[in-house]
């Protein structure tokens, strides 16, 4: 009778145990958030306060001066040649393209390493493979230098081309098209299409939800990407990238006195990645379950 | 994976029509080429020919193109600067893993107990830093660290303390490298980890429970060993991400107070934007880099391994 009672009794406590641990859980998952959230809800009103203010002690949150013209300040900006808007448009279509591109010249390496068989094949994977343990640094200055002889610097191909090929990439869409029927193949080749057609008809269709997660990691590689723009652009400003821009912008006495400006900048560059985020959230979210990285 | 022995001699369609047949197994062999044609040319053209240049040049002299040996390597190790660069970093990367680690592990652990729509929006909430610059990050973060004026120094006046200043103190000066850093980091490799424990098959935990294990058991025999290959994918994606960190340092500290924060990129970046200093020693030092995270990469896929040939 005891033992009934201590187990009915243990029993109730788990209930009522496992109702407090999820609150008590729920609550560390909001401060969490709350935290990586802080530094994000902290700057947007900055970007509405005055020079002053920015730096005022105690500070504030929202602006007790409410200044609108910082964005329209940005966004006419020319400083020595550096152009915000007109980067910022520069950008977007260096990082379109080079999804476009990169979708497109990985896609087809992975097509080729996953349904045909050619002489050479294993070496030539390795011969990608082998790119992944490169880091990024060291051929950094030697690329420069190819890149100068192929007269490529200050044009937008010298963005472009570089990140082009991933071997990271084309693993992903090569185990991705494993997991493609056979028999779709099979039946496109019965009925006398070429391997092109093949690629366009049944690949490329079915692969959307990898073309979106690898397509928004490819575009913020290019969107954020810093040290190679600074370079290689160096005359031709009208094209820096936007992160050039908003390190320049940093470093300048024009805006070192103004940080409220720098924030609007930051807040416009940050915006189409965003956009990019909150349109492809359940994708890209589940897609980290499939592919493993980011 | 099913397909991939698609042409193997052992798929019995495959053997029945076609034995052997080489003329049939490579029909596509040109269509094949043509598709990695432009992936194989810009992969040489970008990646292999300057990584071959590299080498090279390594051991040339800049100007004259002579091999000189290991000078480079030398003029390298004798810059107390460069040298330290690696200290930095190792220190600052050691640091961000380990936490980044510890934190996403025990966050995902959280995150399990709400498969439901507040949990959906938690694993949101914390990816959206991975989708912001370390560039612009710094300018965020700024907001809070000015010396002037930024929320900290403003919490300190407040409190009858002084300015926090996070350019003079090495210690201050590196966590605010750290703490953006780890800011980006955090949510995708929460949202892996989590991938991770959702794969581990839920009779692993039924039958434990039978045997009455409790949570810390299940912890570290069922759950951290599943979660190995996680583990590793992450420490060696963290390690090579942070070895080559550059954005956050030049942006915060420009390598300061004392060098302290310099880390081997940025030292590379200044010095090739400083003519001055050898160009061909800075390629050495980018080969001294790769080498660097290859060995810590290649250390902790061995050590994984072999554990894992223990427990077979």
């Amino acid at each position: 009778m005891l033992d009934m009672t201590k187990k009915i009794i243990e029993r109730k406590k788990g209930k009522a145990g496992k109702i407090i641990k999820k609150i008590v859980l729920g609550f560390v998952v909001i401060l969490v958030c709350a935290i990586i959230l802080f530094p994000l809800v902290w700057m947007f009103p900055a970007a509405f306060k005055t020079k002053r203010e920015i730096w005022q002690i105690p500070n504030t949150w929202w602006p007790n001066v409410f200044v609108g013209d910082n964005f329209s300040k940005i966004m006419n900006l020319d400083l020595n040649g550096y152009n915000f808007l007109s980067s910022l448009l520069w950008t977007l279509l260096v990082s379109t393209v080079a999804v476009v591109l990169s979708l497109l010249v990985n896609m087809l390496a992975a097509f080729s390493f996953a349904t045909m068989e050619f002489r050479g094949k294993k070496a030539l994977w390795v011969y990608f493979i082998i790119t992944m343990c490169i880091p990024g640094i060291t051929i950094l200055l030697t690329s420069l230098r190819v890149v100068y002889s192929l007269h490529l610097t200050d044009t937008i191909w010298v963005l472009i081309l570089p990140g082009i090929v991933s071997a990271y990439n084309i693993f992903f869409f090569r185990q991705f098209f494993y997991s493609i029927p056979l028999s779709l193949e099979e039946a496109a080749t019965i009925d006398g299409c070429s391997r092109w057609k093949i690629f366009w008809k049944i690949f490329f269709p079915m692969s959307s939800t990898p073309m979106v997660i690898i397509g928004v990691g490819v575009f913020m590689g290019y969107w954020n990407s810093f040290i190679w723009p600074t370079l290689t652009i160096i005359n031709n400003t009208k094209i820096a990238q936007i992160m050039q821009v908003i390190r320049i912008l940093n470093t300048s006495t024009y805006a070192g006195q103004n940080y409220s400006i720098i924030i609007a900048a930051t807040e416009l560059a940050i915006l189409i990645p965003l956009a990019l985020f909150a349109i492809f959230q359940k994708k890209i979210i589940a897609g980290i379950a499939i592919s493993g990285l980011k | 994976m099913e397909n991939a022995d698609r042409f193997s001699l052992d798929n019995p369609l495959y053997r029945l029509d076609h034995k052997r047949d080489n003329r049939f197994r490579y029909r596509h062999q040109w269509s094949a080429y043509a598709m990695l044609l432009p992936a194989f040319i810009l992969v040489t053209i970008f990646v292999i020919i300057p990584l071959v240049m590299a080498l090279f040049r390594a051991f040339q002299d800049y100007n004259t193109k002579k091999f000189v040996g290991w000078t480079n390597f030398e003029y390298l190790f004798q810059s107390d600067v460069f040298l330290s660069s690696f200290g930095n970093v190792l220190i600052m990367t050691a640091i961000i893993t380990a936490a980044t680690l510890i934190f996403s592990f025990f966050f995902a652990l959280v995150l399990k107990y709400f498969d439901n729509k507040f949990g959906e929006i938690a694993k949101i909430i914390i990816y959206v830093p991975c989708f912001i610059a370390g560039i612009a990050t710094s300018i965020i973060f700024g907001l809070l660290t000015n010396y002037g004026g930024g929320l900290l120094t403003s919490i300190a006046i407040s409190l009858g303390l002084d300015p926090v200043s996070f350019t003079d103190s090495t210690t201050l000066a590196r966590m605010a490298i750290i703490i953006p850093t780890i800011w980006i980091g955090f949510g995708s490799n929460t949202l892996v980890l989590y991938a991770g424990l959702i794969n581990i098959p839920k009779e692993y935990y039924e039958a434990a429970s039978i045997d009455g294990a409790n949570w810390s058991q299940r912890l570290w025999d069922i759950t951290i060993p599943s979660m190995r290959n996680y583990f590793v994918l992450q420490l060696v994606s963290l390690i090579t991400g942070n070895m080559q960190m550059m954005e956050i340092p030049l942006m915060v500290t420009g390598g300061g107070p004392l060098n302290t924060t310099m880390t081997p990129v940025l030292f590379l970046y200044n010095s090739y934007r400083d003519t001055s200093r050898p160009q061909n020693a800075t390629i050495a030092g980018a080969l001294i880099i790769m080498l660097i995270i290859g060995s810590i990469n290649w250390i902790v896929f061995k050590t994984i391994s072999s554990r894992r040939s223990e427990d077979a």
